[in-house]
C-alpha cells in the first residue's frame, strides 16, 4: 500500500494534473492557430490556412528592429550581469568577510522590488544626472536585476564544488587567480551558461523596467505592447508570438537536457577523482 | 572552506608577483556592491527625497514636507486603490496555491518516474515571454476573440451578446495573473514534498493513521515552508503589478501599480506624489519580505 496516495487518489491527482497542463498550453496552442488563420480578426470559425502573417512580420522592419535592439541589449546586460554575478558569489562562497548576511542581502534584493518601482527610481536618477535614455540605460536596469538569477545558479554550483580541488592548486603555487582559471571555471561553465541563458531571457522579455527607461529605440516587449493597441497588426504578431513561444520553449528543453548532461558528467567526475 | 579563508598561507619561499589581479575580497565585491549602490539604492534614495521634496527636478522653491505623505494617507482614493490591489493579489496568490498544492504532491509523492520531466512541462510556459502569454488572453478573451466567437459559431451563444465581462475586468486581470504564476508556485512547493522523509508516512501509518491524517499530522505541516514561500512568491510580484491591468483590465481592472505609472506618465504627471505611491509599496514589500525572509531565502546562498 502506498502511504501518500491512494490508487483512486492517484488517478485523480494525475487528471488534475492533465488538466492544468492543458489549461497553461491551451493559449499557445490557440496562438498557434490562429497565427495560420487566414483572417484579420482572430476568431471563429477559421477561414482557412495561410503563411501570410509569418511573411508580413519578416518583413516588418520595426518588428525586426526590435527584436534586434532587444537581442543586443540582452547579451549586454546577461554578460554584464554574470560577470557581476560570478565575482559576487565567488566572494560569497570562497572568502569570509564582514557583513556577508547584509552583502547577499543587497546583492539579493532586486528579486522583490516591484519593477514599478525600480523603474521610476531609474527614471529620476537618470534625470538627475543628466544621462539620456537609451539602449545603454535599459541595459543597466537589466544588468540589476539580473544579478540576483546569476547567483541563485551560481552559489550552489560553487558550493558544491570540492574545496580540495582548488586548495591543492592552491598549495602547488598557482595564484587565485591561475586557480580560478583552470580549476573553479572549467567546473563551473555549465552554471555560468545556464546564469547567461536565465538573464538573456528574462532581459530579452523584460517590459516595466525598461518602459520607464527606454530610449527611442523600441525594445521587442515595447514594440508588442505598442502593437497590441492596433487589431490591424495583430494577427502578425501572433505570428511572432508564436515563433518566440515555440523558440523559447525548445531553448528551455534543451538548456534543462544540457543540465542533466553536464550533472552526470560532474557526478562522474566527482566518483572518480 | 577554512583553508582558503585563512587567507594565503605562509610561505616559505617567498615568489614574486608579476601581477597584482588577485581575488581579494575587495576585487571581487568592489564591482557588484559599486553597481547596485549606484543604480539601484541611490535611485530608491532619490525617489524617497523625492516624495518629502528634499530633492525636486522642477524649478522653484523646495524643502523638506510631510505635505504628499499626509495628502497620501488622508486620501481615500489611493489607499482604496491599494487595498484592492492588496485584495486581488491575496486572492490570485490563495487560488493558484490551492491549484498548486495537488500538482506539486502529485508530482512529489506519487512515484511516478517522469516527474522531473512532468515538472519541466509544468514549469516550461513560466520561462517564455510574459506579455506573449497575456497576449494570448487578450486574443481568446475579446468580445471577439476565440471564446465569444467559438460561442457564437456553435450556436451557444447569440453574437448580440457577447461574453462581455471576460476582457478588461477585475475577472480578466485575475485569470491571466493566475495563469502566468501558477507554473512558478508550483516549484517551491514541489521542493518542500521532495525533501519529505517517506519513512514518517510509513511510520504514522504503522502506528495506524489513515492518509488523511498522516497529510494532515505529517506532509501538510512539513511542506508549510514551501507553500509560504509559493504565496510571497506571487504575491510580492503581483501586488505592484501594472502590465496585465493595463492590457487586459479596462477600468475595473485598474490597480496601484498603474496609479503609480499615471502619475509618472505624460497625462497629468505629479511626481512627487507618484514618489510617496512608490515608496509606500516598496515599504510596505520590505516589510513583508524581512517578517517572511526565513521563508524566502534561498538557504544556498545566504548559509554561511
Amino acid at each position: 500500500m502506498d502511504v501518500a496516495l491512494s490508487k483512486n487518489g492517484a488517478r485523480l491527482l494525475r487528471a488534475f494534473f492533465a488538466l492544468i497542463v492543458l489549461f497553461l498550453y491551451a493559449p499557445i496552442v490557440i496562438l498557434l492557430i490562429f497565427s495560420f488563420n487566414n483572417s484579420e480578426v482572430p476568431s471563429f470559425p477559421l477561414s482557412g490556412f495561410t503563411l501570410h502573417w509569418y511573411h508580413e512580420f519578416l518583413s516588418n522592419s520595426d518588428l525586426k528592429g526590435a527584436l534586434e535592439t532587444s537581442g543586443i541589449i540582452a547579451a549586454l546586460s546577461s554578460t554584464g550581469a554574470v560577470v557581476l554575478g560570478l565575482l559576487a558569489a565567488m566572494a560569497l562562497t570562497r572568502r569570509r568577510f564582514r557583513g556577508k548576511a547584509a552583502v547577499s542581502a543587497l546583492l539579493l534584493s532586486p528579486l522583490v522590488i516591484p519593477y514599478v518601482v525600480f523603474g521610476i527610481s531609474l527614471l529620476l536618477l537618470f534625470h538627475t544626472i543628466g544621462v539620456p535614455r537609451s539602449v545603454l540605460t535599459v541595459v543597466i536596469g537589466h544588468i540589476v536585476i539580473s544579478v540576483p538569477y546569476t547567483l541563485l545558479v551560481l552559489v550552489p554550483r560553487l558550493n558544491q564544488i570540492d574545496i580540495s580541488l582548488e586548495e591543492a592548486a592552491f598549495d602547488l603555487g598557482a595564484s587565485r587567480l591561475r586557480t580560478f582559471r583552470s580549476i573553479t571555471l572549467p567546473l563551473i561553465l555549465p552554471a555560468i551558461l545556464s546564469a547567461f541563458l536565465i538573464a538573456f531571457t528574462t532581459s530579452f522579455d523584460e517590459y516595466a523596467v525598461a518602459s520607464f527607461v527606454v530610449g527611442t529605440r523600441a525594445t521587442f516587449p515595447i514594440y508588442l505592447y505598442s502593437a497590441l493597441r492596433f487589431p490591424s497588426q495583430l494577427p502578425q504578431v501572433i505570428a511572432v508570438a508564436v515563433v518566440v513561444l515555440v523558440l523559447s520553449l525548445a531553448v528551455v528543453v534543451a538548456a534543462e537536457v544540457g543540465r542533466r548532461i553536464a550533472e552526470r558528467r560532474f557526478a562522474s567526475l566527482e566518483s572518480s577523482g | 572552506m577554512t583553508l582558503v579563508d585563512a587567507g594565503s598561507p605562509p610561505e616559505l619561499v617567498p615568489r614574486p608577483r608579476r601581477l597584482r589581479l588577485d581575488l581579494t575580497t575587495p576585487a571581487l565585491l568592489g564591482l557588484p556592491l559599486a553597481w547596485l549602490a549606484v543604480f539601484f539604492l541611490v535611485p530608491i534614495a532619490i525617489v524617497a527625497a523625492y516624495s518629502f521634496d528634499v530633492y525636486s527636478l522642477n524649478s522653484g522653491p523646495h524643502g523638506f514636507t510631510l505635505t504628499a505623505w499626509h495628502d497620501f494617507l488622508h486620501s481615500s482614493v489611493y489607499l482604496k486603490l491599494f487595498w484592492k490591489s492588496v485584495k486581488l493579489s491575496l486572492t490570485v496568490s490563495a487560488i493558484i496555491v490551492l491549484l498548486a498544492y495537488p500538482l506539486a504532491y502529485y508530482l512529489a509523492l506519487s512515484g511516478t518516474k517522469r516527474k522531473y520531466i512532468l515538472l519541466l512541462l509544468l514549469i516550461a510556459p513560466f520561462l517564455t515571454s510574459y506579455l506573449l502569454r497575456v497576449l494570448a488572453w487578450k486574443v481568446i478573451l475579446g468580445n471577439q476573440g476565440a471564446v465569444n466567437t467559438f460561442l457564437f459559431w456553435t450556436g451557444l451563444r447569440s453574437p448580440d451578446h457577447p461574453l462581455s465581462q471576460l476582457l478588461y475586468s477585475r475577472f480578466a486581470v485575475m485569470l491571466v495573473l493566475g495563469y502566468i504564476w501558477l507554473p512558478f508556485v508550483a516549484l517551491p512547493i514541489f521542493v518542500s514534498l521532495e525533501s519529505l522523509d517517506r519513512r514518517l508516512l510509513e511510520a504514522a501509518s504503522d502506528l495506524g493513521a489513515s492518509r488523511l491524517q498522516a497529510f494532515r499530522r505529517v506532509t501538510l505541516p512539513l511542506s508549510l515552508p514551501g507553500v509560504v514561500a509559493a504565496f510571497l512568491f506571487v504575491f510580492i510580484p503581483t501586488l505592484g503589478e501594472f502590465v496585465t491591468p493595463s492590457l487586459v483590465g479596462g477600468a475595473s481592472g485598474y490597480l496601484y501599480g498603474n496609479q503609480i505609472v499615471d502619475l509618472f506618465g505624460t497625462g497629468f504627471p505629479d511626481w512627487e506624489t507618484g514618489s510617496v505611491l512608490a515608496i509606500f509599496l516598496l515599504g510596505v514589500v520590505a516589510i513583508l519580505t524581512v517578517v517572511f525572509a526565513r521563508f524566502l531565502q534561498p538557504a544556498e546562498v545566504t548559509v554561511d
